[in-house]
């Protein structure tokens, strides 16, 4: 529905050749093992390609009463085909003393089986055909690949910058899809063109030397070890070389060159014939080596692991197509009719359902809502409120479904007089965040009869506390109440969970209390994930961070609002009583495990997850912690944690910063600048910042810390974003 | 009456005995060298195998396979079906598979027996998805004529022998 051309063929191609591509590249993986298999056995001879071809013939000659031909394999190994006691033998010889050195590789029966299944799916010519038409579909897979890549990266210049992880399939099919690339269009391309040369489309064009035997001197006779060309060709050079059949002079020398094909007279040493390799036979030379990685153990490495990538890259991109919501828009109400129109800009379908659950509850308090696609802005008769919700694709451009939204604008100018609010989807990751959610809101403002009713709202990393944020702002504006319900996106929760309360500490004039809780489940929570409380049937559930004393003992901070339905239920409950909740899963905010030093920032109730992962602390890793709070009073609360974790050696250093306790108000954010090279440091050395509090805070202190990385690192904060380097949990 | 039974088994027996005696003794091997040229065709490498044909006409001994692919082997149907009921180690005389304009060397080995007894070398061959020539090439096993070069109907351009050294 939403795709775009490039997507839905690329998913398309995929498709069709799936199965085939499959099983090639399964075979391939194990074809590339030959190749390395043959290599390195032990028949390479050292200096061997230095040898003229007449000493060479002169030592073999020596060796053996009849040879037929002496031939050099693409791995540099010399054979010989003689006629011993009778019989034919091939085998492969050392070129200096003529000693056999083994039997020539047989094909093993397994690469014998791979082969066949390979090349023709056992289905002859059949399956050749199929087999060469999914090779030229992956040249289609891999251009439309390489487009998604570079619209996603925002352009081709930032092609292999990081790539902004959503989940894990969509992380590893874009990173494991630029490493394999290369060999994949090599091996696509190679593969059509043996292929076509298979089915004759081009043309296997031979050489074909003529011989004017009326012309052929059988005198002055000459040794053959000082024929010119024997002297003067190197066996490094040498592809085959054929003895004459027999005396007679009309049999003549045939030897193969990497570029050429000579006959050579037996008795004078002249040529009789000589042609170059037409540039066909050359390309088809080149393309096999380069298809089958045949005599480069390096190269076969690579087509082997570019082989390996298929299977993963079609099961996460198979992976990535179903887990994408797929939503349909249905409407009561037609564009004529309905007073609020909200209208989505969506790439992959996400931002879809948020707008989708928005117009839902309009719809259910008897609100005449109009759902459609920014690119179906057009004249709304009715329209009262407009709102648009939209993501933002790449480097801060238009999701496919808002491609042709600012000119429908412009040549749409709606008759009444209508407000509008736009709510931006994004993530902080990128370094355009939300931008085109800004365009949006520029180009409204600038529409006929258009009045803004809020700043552009935006919502990071798909949240939906966010989103209901915005929603309660919004309605309450617009003079209503609408209640969402939280879309059913992937989350990872666990059942719900019974815990029992062992502590309640509180600070009553800051509104803040710790809140210990004792695990009576076996749900095995990290500090930095959920706590998911609904305090009553149908209430809206609120989410905590998890600090991890131990085993047993887990740790809340909440801050107590006058009105809050949850934050007073909690704060309600005593010593001894139960709390049935659920732990959800938060894996982007957990301690990082490699990092040597991590500055956590929080702010009030925001140290809590901090708490446990201190605690846990138990290598004693380099911990800088900044935390802001109003007063003096409120550290009260965390007092002791802080002093005994300063006392253990597990947090190296605290800082605060307390606003009111001076007349010149200081932030955390002020501490950073103060810190800078503890922070550039950290930065640099693959260290992690952790941030826990209020969006207010993230975004001041983000800010901080992109003037930090423009003045001092040379790179974009984005960069470490991507890296993981900074985790935030805010709300 | 008895006589003449006791004769013929006697003869008979004799002649087994011989017979049987003969397979220890080594015979005189005659060895030629002998070249195929194939056509310049377009496909697949051919298989090509050579066969000693019994004065009778009927397979007698394979004397070399030209292909490195059993799987394909059925294709060469005549002598297939000859060759997959006999104990042949067929792996002992096969090369590998030759491509259109090609020529492969390869030696032959005849009993003395057989030469200039009415036996024939024949040459039959197959492509993968391409016709079948039963009798690509023949070449009576006669040492006068032997030297003279055959032309071939299918894949073989023509074949050489020549006596080895």
């Amino acid at each position: 529905m939403i795709v775009s051309v490039w997507r839905y063929s690329h998913l398309l191609f995929a498709i069709i050749s799936s199965i085939f591509l499959l099983i090639a590249s399964i075979t391939g993986v194990i074809l590339a093992v030959e190749p390395i298999s043959n290599k390195i056995e032990p028949y390479s001879v050292s200096g061997a390609d230095e040898l003229s071809l007449a000493e060479t013939l002169e030592n073999l000659n020596a060796k053996y009463e009849e040879i037929l031909a002496i031939s050099r394999d693409r791995n540099g190994f010399i054979s010989v085909t003689a006629i011993v006691d009778g019989k034919n033998e091939a085998f492969y010889v050392n070129p200096f003393t003529g000693e056999r050195l083994g039997a020539l590789l047989q094909k093993k029966p397994l690469f014998q089986f791979a082969t066949n299944l390979h090349r023709s799916l056992f289905l002859k010519s059949t399956g050749r055909f199929l087999i060469g038409l999914a090779s030229f579909l992956l040249i289609l897979i891999t251009i439309s690949g390489i487009v998604l890549i570079a619209k996603r990266q925002g352009g081709y210049r930032q092609f292999f910058a990081p790539v902004v992880r959503e989940n894990f399939s969509q992380y590893n099919h874009v990173v494991y899809a630029r490493f394999s690339l290369i060999p994949l269009l090599v091996l696509a391309i190679t593969g059509v063109y043996l292929s076509l040369l298979r089915f004759d489309v081009i043309p296997d064009t031979q050489v074909a030397l003529q011989v004017d035997f009326d012309s052929i001197q059988e005198e002055p006779f000459k040794e053959y070890t000082e024929f010119d060309l024997f002297k003067t060709t190197p066996l490094s050079e040498l592809r085959e070389l054929e003895y004459p059949f027999s005396e007679f002079v009309e049999d003549y020398y045939i030897i193969r060159l990497k570029n050429k094909e000579v006959y050579l007279n037996q008795v004078t040493g002249d040529v009789l014939a000589e042609e170059k390799y037409p540039t066909v036979q050359v390309m088809s030379s080149w393309a096999t080596v380069l298809h089958t990685g045949e005599g480069s153990i390096l190269w076969s490495i690579v087509l082997g692991l570019g082989s390996l990538a298929i299977p993963f890259l079609t099961v996460t991109g198979f992976i990535v197509y179903f887990k994408r919501p797929k939503t349909k828009i249905k409407n009561t109400y037609n564009k004529n009719e309905g007073t609020y129109v909200v209208l989505v800009g969506t790439e992959g379908g996400t931002t879809l359902q948020f707008a989708q659950e928005f117009h839902k509850q309009l719809l259910s308090i008897g609100k005449k809502s109009h759902l459609a696609l920014m690119n179906q802005y057009t004249h709304f008769k009715k329209m009262e409120h407009l709102i648009v919700i939209t993501a933002t694709y790449g480097q801060g451009e238009a999701p496919a479904s808002a491609e042709k939204f600012v000119h429908l604008v412009k040549k749409h100018p709606q008759k009444q007089a209508f407000n509008f609010s736009v709510v931006g989807f994004g993530s902080t990751a990128y370094p355009n965040f939300c931008q085109f959610a800004y365009e949006t809101h520029e180009v409204l403002e600038t529409s006929n009869n258009s009045t803004a009713l809020q700043e552009v709202f935006t919502v990071n990393d798909q949240s939906f506390e966010a989103f209901n944020n915005w929603c309660a702002t919004w309605s309450k504006k617009v003079g209503l109440n609408i209640l969402l319900e939280k879309p059913k996106l992937a989350t990872n929760s666990l059942p719900p969970s019974t815990f029992e309360v062992i502590n309640k500490a509180e600070i009553p004039e800051d509104d803040t209390f710790l809140l210990s809780l004792k695990n009576l489940n076996d749900s095995k929570p990290i500090s930095g994930d959920l706590l998911s409380v609904i305090p009553e049937e149908g209430a809206r559930e609120r989410l905590y961070s998890i600090g991890k004393l131990n085993a047993e003992t887990l740790l809340i901070s909440i801050r107590r609002h006058e009105q809050g339905l949850c934050s007073n239920y909690l704060h309600q409950l005593g010593q001894n009583e139960k709390l049935t909740a659920t732990v959800v899963d938060n894996r982007n905010f957990h301690f990082p495990k490699n990092a040597k030093k991590t500055i956590f920032i929080a702010t009030g109730t925001g140290i809590g997850p901090f708490l446990g992962m201190i605690e846990e602390n138990s290598h004693k890793k380099e911990i800088h912690m900044y935390w802001g709070a109003r007063t003096t009073n409120s550290f009260n609360l965390y007092k002791n944690y802080i002093d005994k974790a300063l006392q253990d050696g597990k947090l190296t250093n605290f800082k605060n910063a307390y606003s009111r306790n001076q007349p010149e108000k200081i932030y955390v954010q002020h501490l950073i600048k103060q810190d800078k090279e503890l922070f550039v440091e950290v930065l640099k050395k693959k260290g992690c910042i952790m941030i826990c509090g209020s969006i207010a805070m993230q975004k001041e202190v983000l800010q901080e810390l992109q003037q930090l990385c423009n003045e001092h690192l040379g790179k974009d904060l984005s960069h470490y974003q991507n890296r993981k380097q900074i985790k935030m949990d805010c709300y | 009456m008895k006589n003449s039974i006791i004769k013929t088994v006697g003869a008979l027996g004799l002649a087994s005995a011989f017979f049987l005696l003969s397979s220890f003794v080594k015979e005189p091997e005659v060895s030629y060298k002998c070249m195929i040229q194939m056509m310049n065709y377009t496909g697949e490498k051919a298989y090509v195998v050579v066969s000693l044909i019994n004065p009778d006409g009927a397979y007698e001994k394979t004397l070399y396979v030209q292909g490195d692919d059993k799987e394909w082997f059925p294709d060469l149907k005549n002598w297939w079906e000859f060759s997959d009921g006999t104990k042949e180690n067929v792996d002992a005389i096969s090369g590998a598979t030759i491509g259109n304009g090609e020529r492969n060397i390869i030696s032959l080995g005849f009993n003395a027996a057989h030469i200039d007894a009415g036996y024939k070398v024949r040459f039959e061959s197959a492509v993968e998805n391409q016709e079948y020539y039963a009798v690509d090439a023949e070449i009576p096993l006669n040492s006068a004529t032997i030297k003279e070069k055959v032309d071939g109907k299918g894949y073989i351009r023509y074949i050489r022998m020549v006596p080895n050294r």
